[in-house]
């Protein structure tokens, strides 16, 4: 850019309300999505698909529940013959597999999309379409692993589908090929999604905003999707690795031609673990997001919050092999691997810090919002110091595959994931819908899941050390488990009671909650300048902020921008790092072609687990769409260099 | 009535090039992407290998190093053809960017016909064992890309001569640039590993 290309100059007057309105219509007719059934399937606006992939992921949340639930019932008493042992490992893998791919991962980008664009202050995500296409390959991800499901396909090798349980030899029919595709299905959706926010925070930042202003919850986003980036291609290289020694007879985890078993716990793991912090990331940016405005101070150490995001991601691709050292290690792997295992606690530690210092001796509202955080702080504590324990080897060798490893990532991923997500919920809601929830059922709900989960997982800890295994069906009544586990199927049931509070509090709340207005939570970022819920397109004029809490800082003479064209889509680009305007781009509109490249990648994916044919002729197919998708349609807008011929 | 500061970008460009453009970070993000499962399948490679008590296993013929070197210099050309016509992008010569990519485009299907006689004179297959099948899927992952991404220059061929073409245009065609020289340069990295180390360097 050259200096020369921006001018700051004063506008004559105060813009009157009618020329307000006139741009606002302006915009809005650039901005509006498409009519009718079509246009409802060629969505493009990030509000819109992140509010799909928001429902769609609670309800795989509610499935993967339920199945919990069915589980907790069935060991309330020793030998109980609910649930058969089939149907006991399909429920525990259906439950593995759902939370983590169709619910943790998802809903945590699903809200870094609807959020980010406003955060800084830009009218849509850098590759539209790209997240529309994520968004419908997701959901066929999920329908067929519930279809399979319900089909009694579903897969039983627990969501790791260790080899060689679940080769050819152990797994035959199509359970695990079902799963294999639904890896496929989400690992797509994911990179994608990760791709477009990690562009959009790079070059569409309001002007100002330097990456040292960028909100702390922008920063989890940024780097949670670097580290998908990283992570997701081995479990997509490891499931298709799978796939082929099921369906094609390669021989990469058969022993007895020359491949190897363990290497599938490597590339899986190495995905897995990363995994873990891909889900826990954005929860400290929610928390980071709302110990803010409920404090009413900046974040105590946010250079230091910053760096410990980044350690986090870096150290976070070194200890997979934790989770392996019941395979048999050299002395050194296994000290390495305590090592960094140990180590990650450090950044960690230095968060939590961060936000007790944000909280020590500020006057701090007890809102709902603010209520999840300080649960997670308790309970992700109490999970975060048990994986230390975990990391010694000799601790993880004797609770390996026990109740005490269950006990553990659910203190950290519900702790540390899913309190902040419904704080997250309750503290976003108002921008999204434009009502607030109701704030007593708020509390009714934190207590009955801070009390539940509690109540729930603690007794499993206990039941881990008296030698409790995972992942079976049921036990004998002269092990002396029976107390603890009908203590943690009551606990499950209040647990579930706050689920369902909290559900019916947003459902009511979406017709009956009080108004919200632009900003009720008096918070500090750009999100909450626009209207509740955000126009179609965005910010009438983009903003521009000099400093990390704009809304904070209103200055009298704080430019906005101006120049935009007003009747095609147009977004602002900036420099990577200090965020100074660039070029202005065209950003896509709505389209029918990658729903219908959904459909025949999800056509392709599923018929490929009956006949290795598909792939060649889901390539050809998947041309045309591709083709239409890109193709210039003349009402961009754009300049033309050679007219049709 | 009070005066509020503004600043105006009407005067800013709207096609710009390289780590300017949001689509470079894109074609960059896809080629991390696939970087890493490149790299992952070369690490299963070596793991596997690392458990073999003999590497390449017993009987296994490779394709002659004359076929896969004129099949690397090949691909070579095409990344330098591919770097001319980001070059004539970037100057906005449409003539120019329509040759160097039909050569680009030319040369890549030759390297997909000297990649066939490669399949054809391994002596093994994905199913003879697990060195073939980590040999034939990560040739054949390969071979995919090239594949797709000769198909991408030419629908970008059949754009330029039918028209419309767009401002925009001339930044993809320059950020292809990336994605193909990834494509390239990765089989330089496997041609090594794959045909050049196990016979070259060990008697």
């Amino acid at each position: 850019m050259s200096p020369k290309s921006v001018v700051i100059q004063a506008e004559p007057e105060t813009p009157e309300a009618d020329l307000l309105d006139e741009v606002h219509h302006r915009l809005e007719g650039a901005w509006r999505p498409e009519k009718g059934f079509i246009g409802w399937l060629s969505e493009v606006r990030h509000t819109a698909i992140a509010k799909r992939f928001i429902v769609t992921a609670f309800i795989f949340f509610a499935l993967g529940g339920i199945e919990a639930l069915l589980m907790r019932i069935q060991l309330s008493r020793p030998e109980n013959g609910l649930l058969s042992p089939d149907l006991y490992n399909q429920l525990f893998t259906m439950h593995g597999t759902t939370m983590m791919f169709l619910f943790a991962v998802p809903i945590m980008e699903a809200v870094g999309l609807y959020l980010v664009p406003l955060m800084i202050g830009t009218r849509e995500l850098a590759f539209p379409r790209l997240i529309n296409y994520s968004y419908w390959i997701y959901l066929i991800g999920g329908l067929l692993l519930y279809s399979g499901f319900f089909l009694s396909m579903a897969p039983d090798a627990g969501w790791f589908s260790y080899v060689p349980l679940s080769g050819p030899e152990y797994s035959p029919g199509k359970r695990v090929d079902v799963w294999a595709q639904m890896i496929t299905f989400t690992e797509v959706s994911g990179l994608a999604t990760s791709v477009t926010l990690i562009v959009t925070i790079f070059k569409q930042r309001a002007p100002g905003m330097s990456l040292n202003r960028m909100p702390l919850f922008v920063w989890t986003q940024l780097i949670t999707s670097l580290m998908v980036v990283f992570a997701m291609p081995a479990v997509m290289v490891s499931s298709s690795l799978l796939a082929m020694d099921r369906l094609i007879d390669t021989h990469f985890f058969n022993p007895g031609e020359g491949g190897d078993a363990i290497l599938w716990q490597h590339l899986f793991w190495f995905f897995g673990h990363p995994e873990v912090y891909i889900i826990f990331l954005p929860a400290t940016g929610f928390v980071s997001a709302i110990i803010v405005p409920f404090t009413r101070r900046p974040i105590f150490g946010y250079n230091a919050i910053v760096l410990s995001l980044v350690a986090t991601s870096f150290i976070g691709f070194g200890l997979w092999v934790h989770h392996m050292f019941a395979t048999g290690l050299p002395q050194l792997g296994q000290s390495f691997f305590t090592a960094a295992s140990i180590m990650i606690a450090i950044p960690s530690g230095v968060q939590i810090f961060c936000w007790i210092a944000t909280l020590w001796g500020g006057r701090i509202r007890f809102r709902t919002p603010m209520l999840f955080v300080l649960g997670f702080i308790a309970i992700f504590v109490a999970g975060g110091l048990t994986g230390v324990m975990l990391a010694a080897v000799p601790l993880d060798l004797q609770v390996h595959d026990t109740f005490f490893v269950v006990a553990h990532f659910h203190y950290v991923l519900i702790g540390g994931a899913v309190f902040p997500l419904i704080g997250a919920v309750y503290f976003w809601f108002p921008k999204m819908t434009g009502r607030m929830m109701s704030e007593r059922a708020g509390k009714w709900s934190f207590w009955l899941l801070f009390a539940g989960f509690n109540l729930t997982f603690f007794p499993m800890y206990q039941l881990g050390l008296q030698g409790m295994p995972r992942r079976v069906y049921t036990y004998l009544g002269e092990s002396g488990w029976t107390d603890l586990n009908r203590l943690a199927t009551l606990g499950g049931l209040v647990l579930t009671a706050g689920v369902v509070v909290f559900i019916l509090n947003a459902l009511w709340s979406l017709r009956h909650g009080a108004i919200a207005g632009d900003n009720p939570w008096d918070a500090d970022t750009l999100e909450w300048e626009t209207s509740s819920p955000p126009p179609s397109y965005g910010f009438l004029y983009l903003p521009t902020v000099h400093g990390r809490h704009p809304l904070w800082m209103p200055r009298e003479n704080q430019p906005v921008v101006v120049g935009l064209q007003d009747n095609r889509r147009e977004v602002l680009v900036t420099h990577t790092l200090d965020a100074e305007p660039d070029h202005r781009d065209i950003v896509a509109g709505p389209s029918i072609w990658p729903f219908v490249l959904a459909l025949v990648t999800g056509f392709t994916f599923i018929t490929v687990i009956f006949t290795p044919w598909a792939l060649p002729w889901g390539i050809v197919l998947a041309i045309i769409p591709l083709v239409c998708w890109f193709w210039p349609r003349s009402d961009m807008g754009r300049v033309i260099l050679k007219e049709k011929a | 009535m009070k005066q509020r500061p503004v600043i105006d970008v009407s005067e800013l460009p709207s096609v710009v090039f390289g780590s300017r453009a949001p689509i470079w970070w894109g074609v960059v993000g896809l080629v991390t992407i696939e970087s890493m499962g490149f790299a992952l399948l070369a690490a299963a490679y070596f793991y596997l290998r690392g458990g073999a008590s003999e590497w390449p296993p017993p009987g296994v013929i490779n394709p002659p190093l004359a076929l896969t070197t004129t099949a690397l210099l090949v691909l070579l050309a095409s990344s330098f053809c591919m770097h001319e016509a980001a070059k004539a992008a970037k100057r906005a010569e449409l003539g120019r960017i329509l040759r160097w990519l039909i050569a680009t485009a030319g040369l890549g299907y030759v390297f997909l016909v000297l990649r066939g006689f490669e399949f054809a004179s391994m002596s093994y297959e994905w199913r003879s064992h697990a060195y073939g099948s980590i040999v034939w899927v990560i040739v054949g992952i390969h071979t995919l890309h090239i594949l797709t991404s000769a198909v991408e220059k030419t629908i970008f061929i059949v754009l330029f001569i039918r028209g419309p073409v767009e401002d925009k245009h001339l930044t993809d065609v320059a950020t292809n640039e990336v994605y193909w020289h990834f494509v390239s340069l990765s089989w330089l990295v496997f041609y090594v590993i794959l045909y050049l180390e196990p016979g070259f360097f060990r008697p």
